[in-house]
């Protein structure tokens, strides 16, 4: 499905605007950026930079008012409703924040739950597998309310990699945690994109979060203003960062 | 379904609402549908030892629609009979005429007045219903009769159409009814209405054999047919019973939509991000459309659990209290009936799925983004439907209102409530507006206080909650007021009415008998008129009326103008008249007046000879009254409020009966919404709590918002109800042609609100008591 062509996800030149009138907000202005099969990108920039509204719009959660994006080689634009749901449950992977589990479920039950919805039965040890591979094996009958914040946000990964997703993205996968969890959420990530080819793209504030994607592009007012490939270390991200904000204070 | 089943058993608490819901219109529903079903027609118990039973041909039909046939003429019956009894198989052929008899006690008559008209039986008709003597012998001179619970040789007093009566008893039977000698019962019966056959043969062979001999002159009955035959007093009974029965399964079948439907979209406004979540991870709109009727599914088949077997139980505790009401006929059993208690619960689905319809696509159109998105804003309140709906509605009421004293008068009540209905519904769906003018007026005074200031601010920025609580009230103290008050007036305007259209100060009524004999009529000075029904044939067909018979009205028939109309005759034409007695004659219309006493009026001569058994409704006495047995002398005005009352039972009986199950079901619409209006607000009380308010004084800031909500709800409602009630007391007036009082039931409104205050109040405290 998948050849060296095809892009996990791409951009071209998507535009975002909320409100109407004088009170239009231009969100995201032109945006064109590509994420390749097995990458993994963090997505960095101050607050309002339209970050989350560039993760909401690749992920087809929110529709572009211009351009184009396109996610395993399918346009989104002129998707129905049902079909573009379809195709979310299919290549489509979400961590948030908030982890988001459904707190009437047990784990199991919650990593089962986008298979499910394909009306697909899981497999025998499908699902025990992939929260065996987050670490949480025997913790298969709890519910969230009897998960600590981490662990929670760990079978929210378990969730989103079960259909085995073209991409991931996350928001601020480590935002409501402890260092120490945070840590691990990220390590997390890190394996699945070095053991299974799983692309995947993080927004977050966080430069030591960032560390851990081999590339990071700096939005700023809803536009790709700088992007750092290669191996990138905290030091490099924060660096970059604050020349960023610096320069957007002068500007204003 | 499994993920419904985990939701449900999750959040069990806000499907309460929709459970309780459920069990209590299923209970009714299972409950009413076994009182229903179980009163079915049914044979008289005198006819159980003939299977087969045979009725005169029809010879056309009533107002009613109703099989008129008229019975066969005593030496016609007995001739059938005789032919009858020759075929083979069939062991007897009977003729069964029937009078009227009540045994006197003191003075008094016994028993059921209505029941008494078909008491009276001939000798011979005993055996169709299995009865034999146990003592003594069978009737044979003029005054002997066979009954049960009383010695041979004893003398008993009676009263009949004729009069008061002594007969001796030749014979103690098994069975109830009076037995006279064949040829006398004959003579007092007006003819032959079922001639009853035993047989010793194969029944269905003799049913042919029957049917062939009587041709079209007669109906044969046999099997489930036979219950036709079931006396019509009895039927009327089970009719109104059945009046009740409907009401009440059509009220909870809506009120269950309602208060699932309102529910439904509480919880789905609540789950609003979990919904979002869903949609999220790759639920369709249309899976989580089907997840929440899935849900609804589950919630709602528990409920029929639950309430079906409820309501089965409790019919029969109710069979008791409705013969006591007359709502069903004396020996009223309920059996057990599968089809109502399975298919109540069926129903309950179905209303149930009605109810979260519109919730679910709602819920399904809730985008993905959702999921993330922290804040909990009240959504808009009012809605374009909503608008258009609640404005449609308040001009179609007020128009209906408005146009009702220029509509025919028998339209005009039912007008009068679908004004009011509309109003209701309107004052509902545009409640959400009238709830910030509202709240502002009510809360001004406290607006300085702390708890003043919460409870104000609450209210408006929560305006959905509030009309979520507030519409319920509404339409149950608007549907109360309403109905008690229409009822108030048209009886205070009815008993002007009555009293005005008797002439004379005195009447001579029955007195625990169905009419007045022959000879209380005789001893009384003034103007009767005797009761009876003809057929009579016409253009189009036969018809039945209720005609009378007046003493000294001259030769000929009286036709009101109506009448004249109907059978397209005038003064001078032949009528060709079939009574009572089988018979047929050709009587002269001798004149056509539109303010005649029935709708056919003959001289009284006339009718007691084709009618022995007619009876008299009531004397308008114009000197001093003669004590008669069965009879009794009073006021025209007491004798009016004593009918009424009689009637207002019946109706108060019905309106306590339905407002009961309104307030039943707005108790826990209120209660349902409130309790999870609260708990889901439990941070913002947490909130409060730590900027310095004690548990008391939270509990007074939610006191006060429920009881704000119910206020509004009671004012709107009462509002409304008020209006409509001027627009029934304007049609009323112009019809009666003056002025009546406007009766407003301050009581019944303000005993419903109360218990809509204490509803709420409990239900909004509980969440905030039990998690500190």
């Amino acid at each position: 499905m998948t050849n060296r062509a095809t892009a996990a996800v791409e951009l071209q030149a998507v535009t975002r605007r909320y409100g109407t009138g004088e009170s239009a907000v231009t969100a995201l202005d032109r945006v064109d950026a590509r994420f390749e099969p097995g990458s993994f990108t963090a997505v960095m920039g101050p607050s309002g930079s339209g970050k989350s509204t560039l993760l909401h719009c690749a992920a087809g959660l929110d529709r572009a008012d211009a351009g184009r994006v396109v996610i395993d080689g399918v346009p989104l634009d002129g998707l129905s409703e049902r079909n573009l749901t379809r195709l979310r449950r299919t290549r489509v992977g979400f961590v948030f924040q908030s982890f988001n589990l459904i707190p009437a479920l047990t784990a199991a039950q919650n990593v089962a739950l986008p298979l499910r919805l394909a009306g697909r039965r899981p497999a025998a040890g499908e699902v025990s597998s992939v929260l065996a591979e987050v670490g949480l094996g025997d913790r298969a009958g709890h519910r969230p309310s009897e998960l600590s914040g981490g662990q929670q946000q760990r079978v929210a990964i378990a969730r989103a990699l079960v259909t085995r997703p073209a991409v991931l993205f996350a928001d601020e996968p480590t935002g409501a945690l402890d260092a120490t969890s945070g840590k691990e959420v990220l390590r997390l990530l890190r394996t699945a994109v070095d053991r299974h080819g799983q692309t995947i793209v993080m927004v977050t504030h966080d430069p030591l979060a960032a560390a851990h994607a081999d590339r990071v592009l700096f939005l700023a007012d809803g536009r790709v203003v700088d992007e750092l490939t290669g191996p990138v270390d905290a030091e490099l991200v924060a660096v970059h960062t604050a020349r960023l904000e610096a320069a957007r204070t002068v500007g204003a | 379904m499994s993920a419904a089943w985990a939701m449900v058993r999750h959040r069990f608490a806000s499907f309460a609402g929709t459970f309780v819901a459920v069990v209590l219109g299923v209970a009714v529903l299972a409950g009413s549908a076994s009182l229903y079903l179980s009163s079915q027609p049914q044979a008289p118990a005198r006819y159980d030892a003939a299977p087969i039973l045979i009725q005169p041909a029809m010879a056309g039909t009533n107002d009613y629609g109703e099989e008129e046939r008229p019975a066969w003429p005593a030496s016609e019956a007995t001739g059938l009979a005789n032919r009858l009894a020759t075929l083979p198989g069939v062991a007897a052929a009977v003729p069964d005429p029937v009078f009227y008899v009540q045994r006197l006690s003191g003075g008094k008559a016994t028993g059921d007045p209505e029941a008494a008209r078909a008491d009276g039986h001939a000798w011979s008709s005993a055996r169709l219903g299995g009865y034999r003597l146990t003592a003594g012998r069978a009737p044979e001179s003029r005054d002997e009769v066979a009954l049960s619970g009383a010695d041979p040789g004893t003398r008993i007093e009676v009263l009949t159409a004729s009069g008061p009566e002594t007969w001796t008893v030749s014979g103690t039977v098994d069975g109830p009814g009076f037995y006279l000698a064949d040829s006398e019962a004959l003579r007092r019966a007006p003819g032959v209405p079922v001639i009853g056959l035993t047989v010793s043969g194969d029944e269905a062979r003799v049913a042919d054999a029957a049917r062939a001999l009587i041709g079209p002159a007669g109906t044969v009955r046999t099997g489930a047919e036979r219950d036709l035959l079931e006396a019509n007093h009895v039927t009327r009974i089970r009719w109104i019973g059945a009046q009740l029965l409907i009401a009440l399964v059509t009220l909870s079948a809506f009120a269950t939509v309602f208060v699932v439907s309102s529910t439904c979209a509480l919880s789905a406004a609540q789950r609003r991000r979990e919904l979002g979540l869903l949609r999220a991870v790759g639920a369709t709109p249309g899976q989580v459309r089907r997840q929440m009727y899935a849900e609804t599914t589950l919630i709602a088949l528990l409920g029929g659990l639950v309430g079906a077997p409820l309501g089965a139980a409790a019919a029969p505790l109710l069979a008791g209290p409705m013969v006591d009401t007359g709502l069903e006929p004396a020996g009223f059993t309920v059996t057990w009936q599968p089809a109502a208690v399975f298919g109540a619960a069926l129903l309950g689905v179905l209303v149930a799925l009605c109810g979260v319809a519109v919730a679910a696509r709602r819920a399904s159109r809730v985008p993905p983004l959702d999921a993330l998105r922290e804040a909990a804003v009240d959504p808009r309140a009012m809605t374009r439907s909503r608008w258009v709906l609640g404005v449609l509605g308040a001009v179609a009421g007020a128009g209906l209102l408005a146009a009702m004293p220029s509509l025919p008068v028998s339209a005009q009540s039912s007008a009068g409530l679908g004004a009011a209905m509309l109003l209701i519904t309107a004052a509902t769906l545009l409640s959400p507006v009238l709830i910030v003018p509202l709240v502002r007026v009510v809360a001004w005074p406290v607006r300085h206080t702390a708890t003043g200031q919460l409870v104000r601010e609450g209210t408006l920025t929560g305006v959905r909650r509030v009309a979520a609580t507030a519409a319920p009230v509404l339409a149950t103290v608007g549907i109360t007021v309403l109905l008690t008050g229409t009822i108030a007036t048209i009886e205070e305007a009815a008993g002007i009415d009555a009293a005005a259209e008797f002439s004379t100060g005195s009447l001579l009524v029955p007195d625990g008998t169905p009419g007045l004999s022959a000879a209380a009529v005789a001893a009384q000075p003034g103007e009767s008129r005797l009761e009876t029904r003809v057929l009579i044939t016409h253009q189009d067909g036969i018809t039945g009326f209720e005609a009378a018979g007046v003493a000294g009205s001259g030769s000929g028939a009286v036709l009101r103008d109506d009448t004249a109309t109907e059978l397209g005759a005038r003064a001078g034409s032949t009528l060709t008249v079939r009574w009572a007695d089988g018979t047929t004659s050709e009587t002269r219309v001798r004149a056509v007046d539109p303010d005649a006493q029935a709708t056919v009026v003959f001289p009284a001569e006339l009718v007691r000879a084709h009618d022995p058994q007619a009876l008299t409704a009531m004397v308008l006495l114009d000197g001093e009254p003669t004590a008669a047995p069965g009879a009794r002398a009073m006021p025209v005005g007491d004798f009016v409020r004593e009918e009424i009352g009689e009637e207002g039972q019946l109706v108060d009986l019905f309106l306590w009966a339905l407002i009961g199950l309104t307030a039943g079901y707005t108790g826990i619409a209120v209660g349902n919404t409130l309790l999870m209006a609260t708990a889901a607000r439990r941070s913002e009380f947490r909130a409060l709590r730590l900027a310095g308010a004690g548990t008391g004084q939270v509990l007074r800031v939610v006191s006060a918002e429920s009881l704000l909500a119910v206020a509004v709800g009671a004012v709107l409602g009462g509002t409304v109800a008020g209006i409509s009630l001027l627009g029934v007391r304007a049609s009323v007036e112009s019809e009666l042609d003056h002025s009546i009082a406007l009766v407003i039931p301050w009581g019944a409104g303000l005993a419903v609100t109360a218990g809509c205050v204490a509803v709420a109040v409990v239900a909004a405290a509980v969440p905030v008591l039990r998690r500190r």
